[in-house]
């Protein structure tokens, strides 16, 4: 993870940053000092940290909602504070909140919204609306109110109009935060499923989320203070320590009694795994 | 709440089939036009057309009526005003101070009337006329405006987004007044004023909740490339048929006819 | 204070195509001094089944019961502050100028004089930890600190019981462990606690007994080893860990908070 080398990377599914730093309006402190990453077409990173580290700050200045005091920045081999909506058009972002996310009074229009602000012709609006809203699992919800669906349902909506407009790469601000078990499984089966097709920088709070991405980094005071394997992540008792992050239970479980792997995903693994010890602790007497 | 928001009855009629346009411009045509009858007939041929429309519009009589309410007292009062205070035509009846022309009592029934039916047009259109469509129809024709700097598309897009976030408001300020209540708020004690300031715990949050929402809505909407009305495509299709003229046409020639009777 | 529901039904929009019963005779009761878990998924009448408990709603038959005396005989504003609800994202219903004002809404309805009322706030600021917030505007504060001055507006009426909906939804893991730090506390207190959420890790760590709602109906009442390992779907995933370990080896117990989980499973593995 160098710093240093800014690589001008044009590949529309990338995303780079040099020396990225942003203060919001009358703080005392820089949500992001001197932040720098690349991340390359159809990776998945994840992104964690306690609250404040400066996560939802850096989703923001990928696609030029906010605009950085200093630091060069290209996704999708644009620069988003000189180009936003052209990289707008390429990378799609999903909100924590279900609710604020959607504008239309029904599903179709509002999975439509982004086609729309493109200028898109309505037959091919048409059958892209009803491509996305299939890939979410919602076929048949085209009439629905947005507010007589669940949490899980409203976020699903959201990410289709997301996909609808095809981007190379999805940033998801703490998707899944807001919403109970069920919804949380829905949209990250959703979410997985788009794995290597596109670019995803995720950013959570549940570890147990990430346990599949290709790296994960660390945000701790506006700074990326690690960038490792998920793997590496969670056997790391003083990296989990330093910047308040919490491991789901299982994992927990898995660490203390020595098996932390991010392999052990259900308690079935882990009773496998602790069987087999045992197995093995009985051999060796 | 399963029931559509607002007015709007679902369910299938010539009426609900027409062009929303076709059906605001009918509208505003028939407001106008009732401006133009004075006479007798003329309002007649108006009153019975609008109950025809009633019965096409396969809304129960009932169901219409209720729609009417809010305007019963005033109706009433004017009705009861000309009755009691004008002086037009032979008198009818006497006692004391108090005198009922003839005169008073056709043009009480003339003004009440009136108010009846163009707030029966209103009803009208919002009963039959989903409300989306109702916001798509205006954008429609309020956008030559725009040529003249009239934000006819801004417009558009509040009216949808009122209409997106209506519901979700009503169940908020459910959800506001019983947590205030569980703390023991009472909204039903006191006289008036007591009852006013019992609601800024609700209008408060409501209110500072609202802005919160406009600002996640913005960029929400920004993210996914809005920049205004410039350049922007349309999903739902407004065709005009020919029903949709021939029912413009008929409105016009009734109202020309109601006018000139 | 023991708060009992007893064969609560509950139908919502009855006579109308819209008509649906959410509760389908439901009765528990919450002891003094404990903790009673209420776990469930959508569409189980968690949140119909809250909203009686200080009769928000009223319920279709059955009664609620307040230390034996049916709460419908009670005024309003008693039951409500003897039977304290604190929905989910309470920070909805933060409105006054200062955290200290806020706080003091519930205890200001109560007729006591400003020096009770100024212990009150203080105390319920100095149980959730955010004394040092009380000059700041509600709207000022981070989520979490938001969500710990609503529940302290709450406490601030004194309620023997406490009822909590989903507290820690929406909150990060810190947070999420500063809330049950919170509930061990107000055990401590004296208060019952009834807390209803979907995310059975959290009711398993604090319940003393838990309720199992599904669908309008309980499915299971008891002590959370009994409940959650004979309802292992809606069990936390380190008891199904153990559950699935347990049917080879029935000595291993049914450990339920997570340090046990872990001195059971260490010694198990430790030999």
């Amino acid at each position: 993870m160098s710093g240093s080398v800014l690589r001008i990377l044009a590949d529309p599914g990338s995303i780079s940053c040099e020396s990225l730093t942003y203060t919001y309006p009358g703080a005392a402190e820089p949500a992001l000092s001197g932040v720098a990453l690349e991340v390359m077409a159809g990776e998945y990173v994840g992104v964690v940290g306690p609250n404040g580290g400066g996560k939802s700050t850096l989703l923001r200045l990928l696609n030029g909602l906010l605009s950085a005091d200093s630091g060069k920045i290209r996704v999708a081999g644009r620069d988003p504070d000189t180009e936003p909506f052209e990289v707008r058009r390429r990378v799609g972002m999903l909100f924590q909140n279900p609710e604020n996310g959607l504008v239309a009074p029904f599903v179709e229009d509002d999975v439509a919204f982004g086609l729309e602000n493109l200028g898109v012709l309505r037959e091919e609006m048409r059958a892209r609306v009803r491509e996305a809203i299939r890939a979410v699992g919602l076929a048949g919800y085209e009439q629905r109110e947005p507010h007589t669906l669940s949490g899980g349902e409203k976020q699903r909506v959201a990410l289709a109009g997301l996909l609808a407009l095809e981007p190379e790469i999805l940033l998801l601000d703490e998707p899944t935060s807001m919403l109970d078990a069920a919804g949380r499984r829905e949209v990250l089966d959703r979410t997985r499923r788009l794995r290597g097709e596109k670019t995803i920088l995720h950013v959570t709070h549940h570890l147990g989320e990430l346990l599949d991405a290709d790296r994960v980094l660390v945000m701790n005071g506006g700074r990326i203070v690690a960038d490792v394997a998920p793997g590496r992540l969670i056997s790391d008792a003083d990296l989990l320590a330093e910047n308040r992050l919490v491991l789901p239970p299982l994992a927990r479980l898995a660490a203390g009694l020595g098996l932390g792997s991010s392999k052990l995903r259900t308690p079935e693994d882990l009773a496998r795994a602790i069987g087999e010890k045992i197995r093995r602790r009985a051999g060796t007497r | 709440m399963n029931r559509s928001l607002g007015q709007f009855y679902p369910v299938v009629s010539p009426l609900h089939a027409l062009d929303p346009r076709a059906k605001i411009l009918a509208t505003a045509a028939l407001v106008f036009g009732l401006f133009l009858v004075d006479s007798a007939a003329g309002l007649a041929l108006v009153t019975g057309t609008v109950v025809a429309l009633v019965v096409a519009s396969r809304v129960p009589p009932v169901t219409f009526l209720q729609l009417l309410r809010p305007v019963a007292f005033i109706v009433a009062l004017t009705v009861l005003f000309q009755v009691l205070f004008s002086r037009e035509g032979e008198m009818l009846f006497a006692w004391g101070i108090l005198e009922i022309h003839d005169g008073g009592v056709r043009l009480g029934l003339f003004l009440g009337l009136r108010i009846l039916l163009l707030v029966s047009a209103a009803a009208l259109l919002t009963a039959t006329t989903a409300p989306l469509a109702l916001a798509d129809g205006l954008e429609d024709l309020l956008s030559p405006l725009k040529k003249l700097r009239f934000p006819a598309h801004e417009v558009a897009m509040m009216m949808t987004i009122a209409l997106r976030f209506i519901p979700t408001l009503s169940e908020e300020t459910q959800k506001i007044t019983k947590a205030q209540a569980a703390r023991g708020a009472d909204f039903a004690e006191g006289g008036p004023l007591a009852r006013v300031r019992a609601t800024v715990p609700i209008l408060i949050p409501l209110t500072v909740g609202a802005f919160r929402r406009a600002d996640d809505l913005a960029e929400a909407m920004e993210s996914r490339g809005y920049q205004g009305g410039e350049g922007r495509t349309r999903y739902r299709e407004l065709r005009f048929r020919p029903r949709d003229a021939i029912a413009l046409t008929v409105t016009a020639l009734i109202l020309a006819g109601a006018a000139l009777l | 204070m023991r708060l009992e529901l007893r064969d609560i039904r509950h139908v919502y929009s009855p006579g109308t195509p819209f008509e649906l019963e959410a509760l389908r005779g439901v009765s528990l009761a919450a002891e003094p001094g404990e903790v009673l878990g209420i776990v469930g998924g959508t569409g189980s009448g968690k949140s119909t089944l809250i909203q009686h408990m200080n009769l928000l709603l009223e319920p279709a038959s059955g009664n609620v019961l307040v230390d034996g005396v049916d709460a419908a005989t009670l005024k309003k504003s008693e039951l409500r502050r003897k039977v304290g609800l604190v929905f989910q994202f309470p920070e909805a219903a933060l409105f006054a100028p200062t955290v200290a004002e806020d706080v003091a809404f519930a205890p200001r309805r109560l007729s006591l004089d400003e020096d009770e009322i100024e212990d009150r706030v203080r105390d319920s600021l100095s149980l959730v930890r955010a004394e040092h917030l009380r000059e700041r505007s509600p709207f000022a504060l981070s989520g979490g600190e938001q969500r710990r001055v609503a529940i302290a507006g709450v406490l601030a009426m004194g309620p023997e019981v406490l009822v909590l909906d989903e507290p820690a939804s929406g909150l990060d893991p810190a947070a999420r462990e500063d809330l049950l730090r919170l509930i061990r506390t107000l055990k401590q207190t004296g208060a019952s606690v009834v807390l209803v959420s979907h995310d059975t890790d959290e009711v398993a760590e604090v319940a003393d007994r838990i309720c199992v709602l599904e669908r309008g109906e309980v499915r299971a009442i008891g002590t959370p080893s009994k409940v959650l390992y004979e309802n292992l779907e809606f069990a936390p995933a380190t008891v199904q860990t153990v559950a699935a370990l347990g049917e080879s080896d029935q000595s291993i117990g049914r450990p339920v908070r997570f340090e046990e989980t872990l001195r059971t499973l260490r010694s198990l593995v430790e030999g």
